[in-house]
């Protein structure tokens, strides 16, 4: 049942962080008894996303029947990411990394939602701890997440060193840039030697003649 | 109409059932049933979170998830208490479909009536006091009809089942969630514990009424084990019925459909 846990913890996530949204306070009723349906490799699961009475319904049904109001994609977490740049989307089609079946529009519809919502989250969260403890907790967040930007850089140096100096599993830029400028050279000997050699040839056949 | 009244006397050659491990007249079960929900229909939510410490939610949206319900569908939510299933249908089905939410006692519809009145829940959502053995439908009128936590307390299931089949459409499903019989015997033990001796106490202490919750863990005994019901449905009509345990078997959904 944990398809089912997941759905009900997104539902209230989903459902909460539409009622403060700031950007578009009420659904789009041209999405109304209109559903998504995401499926995710990971999951092993459909996530279904309807509108209804200005919420959003989260369920996993299976097999809904596709019609027009109706659009399933079928993909994976990274591709999801990857779909953020609009250019992407026939490549990860033709890739076969995205799966869109029914009416893309509806899809295109919740893609806009996800992308418009807009929290104030200090604003919601001063109404439950006042404003001296939200403005203290902000704080603390902004250093965490500064020094988790931090930590992750770091460590994408230093497993870069590790890969590149110390076991030598990567190749640098200039390594393979010699590398190209190397097989270059070689192609020009070879294309030199086989001028020669031709040359050669046809200077012996016309001695023998 | 009171539930008594809507009891009407069986056919049936055995003149007796059971209540929980009593056995009593068939003719007096559904009176002795309704005197256990009127108790209890105040308190039945806080007492469901209670007992299953939340996880009959999960087991309702895992029912609904199954249903394959879709706008427009008409759906009948029988012994649907306090509306649980019925306010998901009602999203589900939007203002092109109808659920009707049926219960044989008054106390429990109306205590399911204010709740979805109190959460806006009115445009698409009937009720109905129904007795499940002789529903007051048309046949073929339902796509989906579900029964959650109520089967083990109808007097004639074969009855109930039949009943059930004529109102769905062809196509239509039935689901049956109820409690069951738990896989291992390790978890069955610590599951008869928790049943008679924690439940009835939680029962005395939140809804002042020990004996009904002694009445739910003997009731649960003595229904039916996921293969029995599932071959109760086939017999029914059902067909492609199916049954997936919940919670180590602690609750099965059957599934069956009528084509």
């Amino acid at each position: 049942m944990h398809p089912q846990a997941l759905c009900a913890a997104l539902e209230v996530i989903i459902n909460k962080a539409l009622s403060m949204n700031l950007a578009q306070p009420t659904l789009p009723s041209s999405l109304e008894q209109k559903t998504l349906t995401i499926s995710l490799n990971e999951l092993g699961f459909p996530l279904c996303f309807t509108c209804n009475d200005n919420k959003l319904l989260v369920t996993s049904q299976k097999n809904l029947a596709l019609d027009d109001n109706h659009c399933q994609i079928k993909t994976s977490f990274a591709t999801l990411q990857e779909l953020k740049k609009e250019q992407q989307l026939t490549k990860l089609i033709k890739e076969d990394k995205l799966d869109i079946d029914g009416n893309i529009k509806i899809a295109q519809q919740y893609a806009a939602i996800a992308e418009n919502i807009e929290v104030d989250w200090q604003s919601e969260l001063e109404q439950h701890i006042g404003d001296v403890a939200t403005y203290k907790l902000s704080q603390v967040l902004k250093v965490i997440g500064e020094k988790l930007n931090f930590a992750k850089q770091q460590i994408q140096a230093d497993a870069s060193e590790w890969l590149v100096h110390e076991k030598r599993l990567v190749v640098t830029h200039s390594q393979l840039r010699l590398f190209y400028q190397a097989v270059d050279d070689v192609a020009d000997d070879v294309d030199a030697l086989t001028t020669r050699i031709d040359a050669l040839i046809q200077a012996s056949n016309s001695n023998q003649s | 109409m009171s539930a008594q009244d809507q009891n009407q006397p069986e056919t049936t050659q055995e003149s007796t059932t059971h209540f929980g491990y009593k056995t009593v007249q068939a003719d007096d079960k559904a009176s002795m049933v309704a005197g256990v929900f009127h108790s209890v229909a105040q308190q039945y939510d806080v007492m469901n979170d209670l007992m299953s410490l939340g996880i009959h939610r999960l087991w309702k949206r895992f029912t609904i998830d199954a249903s394959g319900v879709r706008p427009g569908n008409k759906v009948l939510d029988l012994a649907g208490g306090t509306g649980d299933l019925t306010a998901k249908f009602s999203q589900l089905v939007g203002s092109q479909g109808k659920v009707i939410l049926a219960d044989i006692n008054s106390s429990m519809l109306n205590v399911g009536r204010d709740k979805l009145r109190d959460r806006g829940l009115v445009q698409n959502i009937e009720y109905v006091q129904a007795n499940a053995e002789y529903l007051p439908f048309e046949e073929n009128t339902f796509d989906v009809v579900t029964i959650a936590f109520g089967l083990r307390n109808v007097t004639d299931k074969d009855k109930a089942l039949r009943s059930i089949y004529s109102v769905l459409k062809p196509g239509g499903r039935l689901l049956v969630l109820e409690f069951s019989k738990p896989e291992h015997e390790i978890l069955n033990k610590a599951y008869d514990f928790y049943s008679f001796n924690i439940l009835p106490k939680m029962g005395e202490l939140v809804a002042k009424d020990g004996e009904s919750y002694q009445y739910l863990a003997e009731s649960i005994r003595m229904h039916p084990d996921q293969e029995t019901l599932k071959s109760m449905m086939e017999n029914a009509g059902f067909e492609q019925a199916s049954y997936k345990n919940l919670t180590g078997g602690i609750v099965a959904l059957h599934k069956g459909y009528k084509f």
